[in-house]
């Protein structure tokens, strides 16, 4: 009688929510102490280390605080092929892959919610501005 | 009591999976690459399978990948014209480099300074990764597309594998072409093991094993069907194939002799790799799953568990297993 070899578990498969590569595992805390990988090069000075981290955490807030004050503005997206649309920005998901927003006007007609996704987007450049007062000429990408 | 293969299958890529590749061995284990149609290549852990990452990036099926011995830096081949060269750690796009058609094979050097493309342009390109900005170095001379192109002899030399059914070696100085060989028909594989300086290529149902330095044939040995790709363990007393029939073969490199062959996957085998310790070998295949399989059936190592003989036989076996007593384990 064959008997099949038992096995511990199954291995792990991806997460939906995210790209992977955990920074809390031994690897990545061995490899980028810092998170930034140039950082390392400056040696173990925990002075030095802990002002780039006040500098990065600092840098992250205004980041995040830049994705508050945006929602429930009007966007412009510069997509593929010369497009351009305008939105109500809602929110970006944790690896700004994905846009939710609503009111998008597109070619096509409006859409009333929509997720502009990382690949359709050509750049992020994005204007915002007052929808009651609107610049006469927007930038352009040029 | 002979046990049966238990394969571990990976699940996640959402395409077939056309390549795959091993790091070496380091200080946190060995990593495995896969490259799939559905564009997004994926790294693992080698001994157990677990997802760890996926490279975000490439806008068309991913055709090749490759990770350098120490798996800090990962390489991808794609149908977008580019090949990208990413942190294996972070997962963090690092370079992309583009192409003027699809890109198909990725190779490090052994110290990670240079990357080697080959694509459907037909051309081999040399980039310094230190200078990621220059010209790659370019060296022209098949006809057809380039399938796979390979650093050997310390990278002083390159092996490349094209449609045009023939298999070039060339010196990378002179970028001349040192010795040939011609196939009846394409080549659809290629492994090279430095270790030795063995040459693995499958075509049709044979898998031949050469010398890289001379070209000289060592031997052939046929398969039952149509062959993809093909790997030699470490200590060269197996090799492994697969193919069309969607079988996983196993034969005694020494005698040729077919020892087993193993049914799991749902598709077309493309790619079959012999980890770096040879404890086991994964496959890629249509089906979009990579599977693990033992080279020593039973042992325990990975995720894989012995159990003992006394454990079989007593009454209450069926407390021993830790997942329960199934036929095929399916994920």
């Amino acid at each position: 009688m064959n008997t099949l070899v038992s096995v511990l578990r199954l291995p792990r498969g991806p997460d939906p929510n995210g790209r992977g590569f955990d920074p809390n595992s031994p690897r990545f805390i061995a490899m980028c102490p810092t998170t930034i990988s140039a950082s390392s090069e400056t040696g173990t000075d925990s002075v030095e280390i802990g002002e780039e981290q006040r500098a990065r955490s600092a840098l992250r807030e205004s980041f995040l605080r830049t994705l508050i004050a945006m929602t429930n503005k009007q966007v412009q997206f510069h997509m593929y092929e010369r497009v351009k649309v305008e939105a109500k920005f809602g929110a970006s998901d944790i690896d700004v892959l994905n846009f939710q927003v609503s009111e998008l006007q597109t070619p096509i007609g409006v859409q009333k919610e929509a997720l502009l996704r990382a690949k359709h987007r050509k750049m992020l450049l994005m204007t915002v501005y007052d929808a009651d007062d609107p610049p006469t000429e927007l930038p352009t990408d040029d | 009591m002979a046990m049966r293969q238990t394969p571990l299958t990976c699940s996640g890529h959402t395409r077939p999976v056309v390549d795959l590749a091993f790091s070496g061995i380091t200080p946190y284990g060995y990593f495995l690459i896969s490259a799939c149609k559905d564009g997004k290549p994926m790294l693992r852990q080698g001994d157990t399978g677990d997802w760890i990452g996926t490279f975000l990036g490439h806008k068309g099926a991913v055709w090749g990948a490759t990770l350098n011995n120490e798996a800090t830096k990962a390489a991808t081949a794609a149908a977008d014209f580019t090949a990208k060269v990413w942190d294996a750690v972070t997962g963090d796009e690092v370079l992309t480099l583009a192409h003027k058609h699809i890109v198909k094979s990725v190779n490090f050097t052994q110290d990670s300074s240079c990357l080697l493309t080959g694509g459907n342009d037909k051309i081999i390109r040399i980039y310094d990764l230190n200078k990621p900005e220059e010209e790659p170095q370019e060296i022209t001379g098949h006809t057809s597309a380039i399938k796979k192109a390979l650093w050997c002899n310390n990278d002083t030399q390159i092996l490349s594998a094209a449609d045009d059914k023939t298999v070039l070696l060339w010196d990378r100085n002179s970028t001349e072409v040192v010795k040939q060989l011609s196939f009846d028909m394409s080549v659809s594989s290629m492994e090279y093991i430095p270790d030795g300086e063995v040459l693995v290529i499958t075509y049709g149902k044979t898998i031949a094993f050469y010398n890289a330095l001379s070209l000289d044939m060592i031997k052939t040995v046929d398969a039952p069907a149509s062959i993809h790709s093909a790997s030699l363990h470490p200590d060269k007393d197996f090799f492994v194939a697969g193919g069309d029939d969607f079988k996983l073969y196993k034969f005694d490199y020494g005698t040729k002799e077919e020892l087993e062959s193993y049914k799991g996957h749902f598709g077309p085998v493309h790619c079959v790799r012999f980890s770096p310790d040879g404890e086991l070998y994964a496959s890629g295949s249509e089906d979009g799953t990579l599977r693990l399989w033992q080279t020593a059936v039973g042992k325990t190592y990975g995720l894989w568990k012995c159990v003992l003989p006394e454990e079989l036989v007593s009454e209450n076996s069926d407390t021993i297993y830790c997942t329960p007593a199934a036929p095929e384990i399916k994920a």
